[in-house]
């Protein structure tokens, strides 16, 4: 009863609980690993806003620099996997759209490819220029946003407000054929959900001129401003190596200067007819990444370009498409994508039953975070949450 | 290196089974099993040749807990796996070669109970530490299926371990070992 009466602004080091004073289990975890008795050791979110969403880093610190940091995930965790495995693959292709909530096209694109080769199934022509169309677009905004989150990161806060007018008109546009604007949902088994009309066509073919215009908008606010480049140029060099030992890839190892981009390296679609350059950053550090990022848009929206210009006519959605109670064939298929953040994997397994005996999906988020520590040791912290923001993260995308 | 030099270089370091697999088929070249020590080794020889782990997939099946490692190069085309099905829930940690492997571990030990010995940091990674048991991902006894079932044994099998003749199972009838 007295604990009703406590003065509420009364401080005291002694809690009743214990587990108030020791931190929670992963913060006695962390502790365990210090390697400096007079370090300081901060715990980095989840709720906070440098860290895109509920990501937790636990940062043992020495004056403004980081001894040691490691991510704490789960905090986003649905278990996409466990519903991959309960759910028909038609009931869970929506969840797709849901892991990664600034490129969900190209999740759509990983999970209809990986079933799609389990049972052999063929898509349309038009659907897979509609699929280019529809996955490159939304590239553009994921890279978008992620530009404008990533210079608020570092202190400047008006990109974004330009990046959310960019996104809008792709919305508009992605509107059409997805019927959606965050959670896209538009593929199915052996084509799309939807096609596009002529208001589409219109209205993406005004968008490419209008983007490559903010573009160079972006390089004159943003890419030459020497407060900006101060911050970046020689933060966070992550090379070749370190990119191999923890999986890192998209514009993180394209930044190290490996052209290695799925689209290319592991032709799905019809990527192989499309003219475009895979871009890397003359140096591995944050500044290779933001120029790596800024460049791929430019060929996304080539891209779509020649995608518009050269579209077939016909089904959009192969007439022999799998009906909603479809059962896959029994048998194993891994499917490749590249997402805005790297290499989107999914790898499934089926017994032939009504739902995926198992369904594995591979995060590029998941594998770019995890170098995080090694590449925070030793930085200043702000430098350290510019490393962050430099790799692009969706934690639902992580946490799965 | 590449991923058919991977292939025969596996023969010696030995493998129990090597399988090829058609890419536009099933995303795979080459599989191959091991004995659970053995895939920090295999795990090291593809680290050398240039290799990256891509992801590390578990899943129960009626012989035991299955883990599959898969790997990619950036400048090699192809995708190999490297499989061991777990002895009594446990492996051999590969974080030591890849250290992204850390994490990729600690999920499947969240997911299925599996335990990796050498992990640097082997505490829970995405599901919360006082979550009750079972481990989620694991399948009650009657939906168990065998792996011959699943199709993961490609399109040409190699068996070197004779014990793997009989896993292969009804497989073998018609084609023989490749």
């Amino acid at each position: 009863m007295s604990n009703l009466f406590v003065n509420p602004f009364h401080f005291s080091t002694i809690s009743e609980n214990p587990a108030d004073m020791l931190g929670d289990f992963y913060s006695l975890n962390f502790e365990k690993g210090r390697v400096d008795p007079d370090s300081m050791i901060l715990n980095l979110g989840p709720q906070h806003p440098s860290t895109h969403g509920v990501l937790r880093i636990l940062a043992e610190l020495h004056g403004e620099y980081v001894l040691r940091a490691e991510p704490v995930l789960g905090y986003l965790h649905r278990m996409h996997d466990f519903m991959g495995q309960v759910k028909t693959p038609y009931q869970f292709l929506p969840n797709t759209g849901r892991v990664d909530y600034l490129h969900p096209v190209a999740w759509n694109w990983a999970y209809c490819g990986a079933l799609e080769r389990l049972a052999g199934l063929e898509v349309p022509e038009r659907a897979e220029y509609l699929r280019i169309i529809c996955c490159e677009l939304n590239r553009i905004a994921s890279h978008v946003m992620w530009w404008g989150a990533f210079v608020m990161d570092l202190g400047g806060f008006t990109p974004i407000l330009y990046a959310f007018e960019e996104r809008e008109k792709i919305n508009d546009l992605l509107q059409i054929v997805t019927g959606s604007r965050l959670t896209m949902n538009s593929m199915r088994f052996g084509g799309m959900g939807a096609d596009l009309d002529d208001r589409f066509l219109q209205k993406a073919a005004d968008f490419i001129p209008y983007m490559r215009e903010r573009l160079k908008m972006y390089d004159r606010l943003v890419t030459g401003n020497v407060i900006f480049r101060r911050r970046l140029e020689g933060v966070g060099p992550l090379d070749e190596e370190i990119c191999r030992r923890y999986g890192a890839t998209g514009p993180v190892l394209r930044g190290a200067g490996v052209a290695y981009d799925v689209r290319r390296a592991e032709p799905y679609g019809l990527y192989d007819r499309f003219d475009f350059e895979i871009p890397v950053a003359e140096s591995p550090d944050c500044l290779g990444r933001y120029l790596v990022r800024l460049r791929e848009i430019e060929e996304s929206l080539k891209i779509v370009e020649q995608a518009l210009a050269r579209i077939p006519a016909g089904p959009y959605k192969h007439p022999k498409a799998p009906k909603v109670s479809w059962k896959p064939p029994a048998g194993e298929a891994y499917f490749a994508v590249e997402g805005g953040r790297g290499k989107i994997g999914i790898h499934v397994v089926s017994d032939g039953g009504k739902s995926n005996y198992r369904l594995k999906l591979r995060a590029p988020g998941f594998s770019n975070l995890s170098l995080f520590a090694e590449a925070a040791r030793g930085t200043l912290l702000a430098d350290a949450l510019a490393i962050l923001g430099s790799l692009d993260l969706v934690i639902p995308e992580v946490d799965r | 290196m590449k991923a058919q030099e991977i292939f025969d270089t596996w023969r010696k370091m030995g493998a129990l089974l090597l399988c090829r697999h058609d890419f536009r088929k099933s995303g795979l070249s080459f599989s191959a099993f091991f004995a659970p020590d053995m895939v920090s080794e295999a795990a090291r020889g593809l680290f050398e040749a240039g290799w990256f782990l891509e992801d590390l997939s578990a899943m129960p099946v009626k012989e035991g807990l299955l883990v599959t490692y898969h790997y990619a190069a950036a400048r090699q085309p192809g995708r190999l796996a490297v499989r061991a099905l777990a002895e009594r829930g446990r492996l051999t940690s590969i974080a030591g070669v890849y250290q992204g492997a850390e994490w990729h571990e600690r999920e499947a030990a969240d997911f299925f109970g599996l335990e990796f010995i050498g992990n640097p940091n082997p505490v829970p990674l995405l599901l919360p530490h006082d979550f009750p048991d079972p481990p989620p991902l694991l399948k009650a006894e009657k939906d168990l299926a065998a792996m011959r079932d699943l199709g993961l044994f490609g399109q040409a099998r190699e068996i070197l371990d004779p014990a793997w003749a009989a896993r292969l199972g009804a497989l073998e009838k018609g084609e023989g070992a490749a």
